[in-house]
């Protein structure tokens, strides 16, 4: 008789060990720079002195190294914090890829508190209003739809992606509408432009020697430290586990499913909101394009970590790096320009997408099978 | 002609003109999607069938070179999203939104390194022959109506054509109702012998590539300007995404919806002329703040989302296994 079974087939395995993954991120990485080598050399781009420059994101030789350190933490923090909270909405496989719509409207009560109250209260309860009013903003975005998911099953990846351009465009409206109520504009501008925030309203920084330390860094870190305490030793965070793990068995267990998935998602939104809040605080002025793509590149970092805490302090610090790096290497270079980063992100996570799937899962030829049937 | 049925031809015209790679990327994504397959990297699809469709079609001359081109490069977007969400079971929505961030990348990558060496559209007098407007005896001469839907260009057309075939695929044949099944229970279709895998592979290649036709209109559209800072594409992937819904995964419903989706893109820029021409009836226009027309796209789409969750999916095209990969032991 003919075997008509196929050559292989796909069964999973355990997770497999640290090692094997680690070995897979490394591989990754580096394929991915081999293939941005290859392209670079096509576009008659050195790629040994593009990549030394784009690694050391121009800080060696530069008359200001502390402006550029200053600059790379801007960047890092809101990716940072975003990337941590959307990891609490994918544990519980919520598909919130709304980050950029929560930032924005983050970014806006940030703004207003700035507007509203930067001139009469003192600065650090500023800035700590503007975070609070920019967690409440995101958080009610964002819980709005967790509602509508657990009350009549609304697809929360096609609602959140739609309200992100919603915010977007109320952003937009305030930036382009001139008009006495406007606050947030610039008076003495012909043009609509936004206004600088009042002194009071900047974020708040240490200097060390010429540095000046971004007291948002330090928040995010402590952020960090706080959301790896609450999933890995809280009732609360078991809680996001079992509910992302499976529905049914966290219902069995007398878990109100609803509940868990509306407080999370509030938390995860809040954050993200409160992220926009650092950042127009530290920029010290709204902007149309506040949110510099962080929404999406967000999922990405959360995904290259496996929603891990540390994971995502790496992956994000990588991806900032990356960005970073090509945006100062690209201005010696005419035919690159900073949106390099996102192809070796694309490929980096290409890869990732693909050696996951052999940490996952293993394949079964056919004579190993048979001999098993034998047994 | 006077001047105040001037501007109501030109303002038709132009919603039909401007729109339509809306439904090239909507028809595209609504064959992927009945397949089960979310793919959020329509944007990036696009802009890769674009950028590569435009530079074949110059170097080639040839209007049927560069849709060939966009089809397949975009079409080779639509293998990568396959090989990793369907045979290597990554997430969907994850690889989607590398699928536009690495296009893109691409997109700027290939546009910038090739610099001033960029090639003009007006150097390829096929593809300007090809992008202008063939106007339908008789029928294109009745006012207003007439020159916006019979005096279009060739791609037009070919759009339209494309969803009516799509529309009769998915409906009416046998290999067009067995996707469907593999979108709504892949597991109901393998039982019965559907090869799921393949009919997966298929259809998110064949979906992507008319995306990238899409992306090859644009591109004729811009007259093939390469600019550093915008992507031809513009957005237009993620409203694409959106009018899926508001078609409610009907390909002959899309072309209605692009004309919805494409009154609001265009009253936008119209705004200021039709409220000028018609102060009486029309002069509270340009009251409107022009954000309010970008976004009510994803503003309608939303509210669409929510109602027809609130009514328990009756009637709605959604595919059941939308976004859910299928592992075969797992079923």
């Amino acid at each position: 008789m003919k075997n008509r079974q196929p050559l292989f087939h796909v069964v999973k395995r355990d997770q497999a060990g640290p090692g094997r993954q680690l070995l897979a991120y490394v591989a990754a990485v580096v394929l991915a720079l081999a293939v941005g080598a290859m392209l670079l050399s096509v576009q008659d781009v050195e790629p040994v002195t593009f990549y030394r420059q784009m690694l050391t994101m121009g800080i060696p030789g530069s008359r200001y190294p502390w402006r550029a350190v200053e600059n790379f933490i801007r960047l890092f923090v809101p990716l940072l914090i975003v990337s941590l909270a959307l990891a609490l909405a994918f544990k519980m496989r919520f598909w919130n890829i709304g980050g950029e719509g929560q930032f924005i409207i983050g970014a806006i009560c940030a703004g207003w508190a700035a507007m509203k109250l930067g001139e009469s209260l003192p600065r650090p309860l500023v800035v700590v209003l503007m975070a609070l009013c920019g967690a409440l903003g995101g958080g009610l975005y964002g819980v709005f739809v967790a509602a509508l998911k657990v009350r009549f099953g609304t697809n929360e990846t096609l609602l959140t992606l739609m309200l992100n351009y919603v915010a977007l465009y109320i952003l937009q409206f305030f930036a382009e509408t001139k008009a006495d109520w406007n606050f947030f504009l610039d008076l003495e501008s012909a043009r609509p432009k936004f206004a600088k925030f009042p002194d009071n309203a900047q974020m708040l920084t240490i200097p060390i020697g010429p540095f000046n330390l971004n007291l948002s860094l330090v928040a995010a870190v402590v952020l960090c430290v706080l959301i790896f305490v609450y999933l890995n030793y809280t009732k609360r965070g078991y809680e996001i586990a079992v509910v992302g793990d499976s529905p049914n068995t966290a219902r069995y267990a007398g878990m109100k499913v609803g509940k868990i998935i509306i407080r999370t998602i509030f938390l995860s939104a809040a954050l993200i909101g409160m992220a926009g809040a650092f950042h127009v605080s530290s920029a010290g002025i709204l902007s149309a394009s506040v949110t510099n793509d962080v929404g999406w590149t967000g999922v990405v970092v959360a995904w290259l970590a496996k929603l891990n805490t540390v994971g995502i302090v790496v992956a994000s610090l990588l991806i900032t790096v990356l960005q970073f790096g090509c945006q100062t290497a690209s201005t010696t270079y005419p035919s690159i320009d900073a949106n390099f980063a996102n192809l070796l992100q694309g490929v980096i996570l290409f890869i990732v997408l693909a050696a996951d799937f052999f940490t996952r899962f293993k394949l079964v030829t056919r004579s190993k099978t048979g001999k098993e049937a034998a047994k | 002609m006077n001047d105040s049925m001037s501007v109501l031809t030109l303002f038709l015209f132009n919603i039909v003109l401007v729109n339509t790679p809306l439904l090239y990327g909507t028809v595209g994504e609504i064959m992927v999607e009945k397949s089960g397959s979310l793919d959020l990297g329509v944007e990036g699809t696009m802009a890769v069938g674009a950028i590569f469709g435009y530079l074949a079609g110059c170097a080639a001359n040839s209007l049927a070179v560069g849709l060939l081109v966009s089809f397949l490069a975009a079409g080779l977007c639509g293998l990568l999203f396959s090989v990793l969400t369907v045979s290597l079971q990554a997430n969907q929505n994850v690889t989607g939104l590398t699928i536009t961030t690495f296009g893109l990348g691409l997109y700027f990558f290939v546009g910038k390194g090739i610099g001033e060496k960029w090639p003009s559209m007006t150097g390829a007098s096929a593809l300007v022959n090809g992008f202008s407007a063939i106007e339908i005896p008789v029928l294109s001469k009745i006012p207003f109506l007439g020159k916006a839907v019979f005096s279009q260009n060739g791609l037009v057309y070919l759009g339209i054509a494309v969803s009516v075939l799509v529309w009769w695929y998915l409906t009416f044949t046998k290999t067009g109702l067995r996707l469907r099944a593999v979108g709504e229970n892949p597991g109901a279709a393998d039982s019965v012998g559907v090869n799921i895998l393949l009919y997966k592979y298929i259809h998110i290649i064949a979906g992507s590539g008319i995306m990238g036709l899409g992306g090859f209109y644009m591109a004729l559209y811009m007259s093939g300007s390469f600019e550093g800072s915008n992507c031809w594409i513009n957005g237009y992937g993620w409203i694409a995404i959106a009018l899926v819904i508001f078609a409610n995964w009907n390909p002959v419903l899309a072309i209605l919806g692009t004309l919805v989706f494409g009154f609001f893109n265009t009253l936008q820029i119209y705004s200021g002329s039709l409220a000028g021409t018609f102060p009486g009836a029309l002069g509270w226009l340009s009251a409107v703040p022009p954000q309010l027309y970008k976004a009510l796209p994803f503003l309608i789409t939303a509210i669409v989302l929510i109602a027809s969750s609130v009514r328990k999916r009756e009637g709605s095209g959604q595919p059941a296994a939308l976004g859910l990969n299928y592992f075969r032991e797992e079923r």
